[in-house]
């Protein structure tokens, strides 16, 4: 795999998975939209899981990010699904009259691969 | 706990450059630390930080960088920690429209002047157009 | 004491309020000779009164006890000539409050102790300084000190108090937003009473913490028991199902009466991403459905 970012992303049957565990800043985060267009430009998966638990603060600018490159896979045909949100990020976000656009979510990575069909149904 | 008997005061007071953009993370880390160590819950907490994070990119992005003093206040029932950012930008030419949110300079969603006063109790801002921006932002423990 | 806010510079602030300078700490230290002499008499004395009276004498239960108290009090008393007026000296007069405040001793009784225990350092120690103006600056300096420490003592009282009242209004909070498990993955909140800016603040943050702790795909709020809803609280609801979607569940909102629903078209919000119902029982068979359940007829027997 040829990641320039150093956020790793996964293949879990035809579903991507990547969690998001450092700070998005300006470089790694245009690094991170690049690895995951390219990644499913190359695999043709029809869904990434994109899993923030391990953020314990979204701004807008990172909340932007994580929005832009859902909409980026969705042109692609690739259905994005965000897990794992903290209550009080989500609680923030919304204070601050932030909703991520359209984006799907869940509440964890089990339920985001669930819903994309990546793991039977339980 | 909180004490009835003490005057409303300044228990500590610090000053970060921000010059790069790193110094965003290094500002609103630090704002973490003391909101933790203070008591402010998980909710106060990312409220806190997350302005800290806004208002520090804006003096990154659009002051064209300059500094965050950060401020350990107590009222005696409660603890305050106060953040003062500054820089020697543009200014902003529409406060009100900038206040309101929905504006933008450079590529923004201008949300960040906005939103950052609905996550804290105190907001004040003092801008003019060629001298910089000034932005003062108060969070309190709840009692 | 990080928590109490004493710093230094309160320390210093207090110290000059109570004139306790440098000069006294150094009279008490020039008596301390003396007042080690005296030093079983005070405590036994001291003792001997907390006995007497009903009000102290159910905190003292035995004699191995009151011998071991008397041993702290003897710490306690050779420390005000220790000549330290510093942090670790206030750390440990808070800690004697704390302790006092813990096994409900009333402030009445704590300051009418030290009236009584002041009037015996001044029998026993102070008229023992054979130069009468010293022993009357000793006295002074004494004094200061005394207070100084039941100024500390006190705030420690109030600062436990003021913990405890946060504690109850934790407990009404949480009260206020009663969060049920109807069945696995699905929670309801039935909101009564009014809704102000603070109490829909709470409301968000619980649903949240809630749905989380549950793994809830959904929650159903139901807002029949609402007195009012305005504007505002409409936004606020609003904000929650937008906070509840974020963190990758639904809200399914309940009991919308005509004036509701006129309020929530008022504002202009896009409610076609939201379930709304207007009675709790149907909100509950969407809910199971969202979790893959239904209800259904029992068969016949």
């Amino acid at each position: 795999m040829s990641r320039k970012g150093p956020i790793p992303i996964l293949r879990v049957g035809n579903v991507l998975l990547t969690t998001i565990h450092i700070d998005l800043q300006d470089t790694i985060a245009a690094a991170f939209q690049e690895d995951v267009l390219t990644e499913i430009e190359k695999t043709g998966a029809h869904g990434i899981v994109v899993d923030i638990s391990g953020l314990d603060e979204v701004d807008t600018h990172v909340a932007r990010i994580l929005a832009e490159t859902g909409a980026m896979a969705r042109l692609m045909g690739t259905r994005a699904v965000l897990v794992g949100m903290r209550p009080e990020v989500a609680a923030t976000l919304v204070r601050m009259g932030y909703a991520m656009g359209a984006i799907e979510t869940a509440l964890d990575v089990d339920d985001g691969l669930r819903l994309l069909g990546g793991r039977p149904k339980g | 706990m909180g004490s009835l008997a003490f005057e409303s005061q300044t228990l500590s007071s610090e000053t970060m450059a921000i010059d790069r953009e790193e110094d965003i993370v290094h500002v609103r880390k630090r704002a973490r630390m003391l909101a933790q160590a203070r008591g402010f819950d998980a909710f106060a907490c990312a409220a806190l930080t997350t302005a800290a994070s806004e208002l520090a990119r804006n003096v990154w992005v659009h002051g064209g960088g300059g500094q965050a003093t950060l401020e350990e206040l107590s009222d005696g029932n409660r603890f305050g920690i106060r953040m003062v950012f500054r820089d020697q930008g543009p200014g902003i030419a529409d406060l009100e429209r900038a206040l309101q949110g929905g504006y933008s300079t450079a590529r923004s969603l201008g949300l960040g002047l906005s939103g950052t006063r609905r996550l804290v109790e105190d907001f004040a801002i003092d801008t003019r157009p060629g001298e910089g921006t000034r932005v003062t932002i108060t969070k309190w423990t709840r009692f | 004491m990080a928590r109490l806010g004493f710093d230094e510079r309160e320390l210093q602030s207090r110290r000059a309020i109570f004139e306790l300078h440098d000069e006294d700490l150094q009279r008490l230290t020039a008596i301390r000779a003396i007042a080690e002499r005296h030093m079983a008499e005070v405590v036994d004395g001291f003792y001997a009164l907390l006995l007497g009276h009903p009000g102290t004498r159910r905190f003292l239960t035995d004699d191995a006890q009151v011998a071991r108290l008397k041993r702290t009090q003897s710490a306690y008393f050779l420390q005000l000539f220790d000549g330290r007026c510093d942090l670790p000296y206030v750390e440990n007069r808070i800690r004697v409050g704390a302790v006092h405040e813990r096994i409900g001793l009333a402030p009445k009784w704590y300051i009418a102790a030290y009236r009584r225990y002041l009037a015996l350092l001044l029998e026993r120690v102070v008229l023992d300084i054979p130069d009468r103006a010293e022993a009357l600056a000793a006295y002074q300096s004494l004094k200061k000190i005394v207070a100084f420490d039941m100024s500390i003592a006190i705030d420690t009282y109030i600062a436990a108090n003021l913990e405890s009242l946060g504690r109850h209004q934790a407990a009404i909070r949480e009260l206020s937003t009663p969060v049920i498990r109807v069945h696995e993955r699905l929670l309801l909140l039935p909101l009564v009473g009014a809704i102000d800016s603070q109490r829909a603040q709470q409301v968000m943050e619980m649903v949240l913490v809630r749905v989380i702790e549950e793994k809830a795909r959904a929650i159903i709020i139901d807002i029949a028991g609402v007195p009012v809803v305005d504007t505002k609280v409409a936004d606020h609801l609003l904000k929650t199902t937008a906070a509840v979607k974020l963190i990758g569940a639904q809200t399914i909102l309940t009991g919308i009466s005509a004036q509701v629903a006129r309020t929530i078209v008022q504002l202009g919000v896009d409610i076609s991403s939201m379930h709304t119902l207007a009675r709790l029982s149907e909100g509950i068979e969407l809910g199971l459905e969202l979790v893959g359940k239904r209800i259904a007829p029992k068969e016949p027997s």
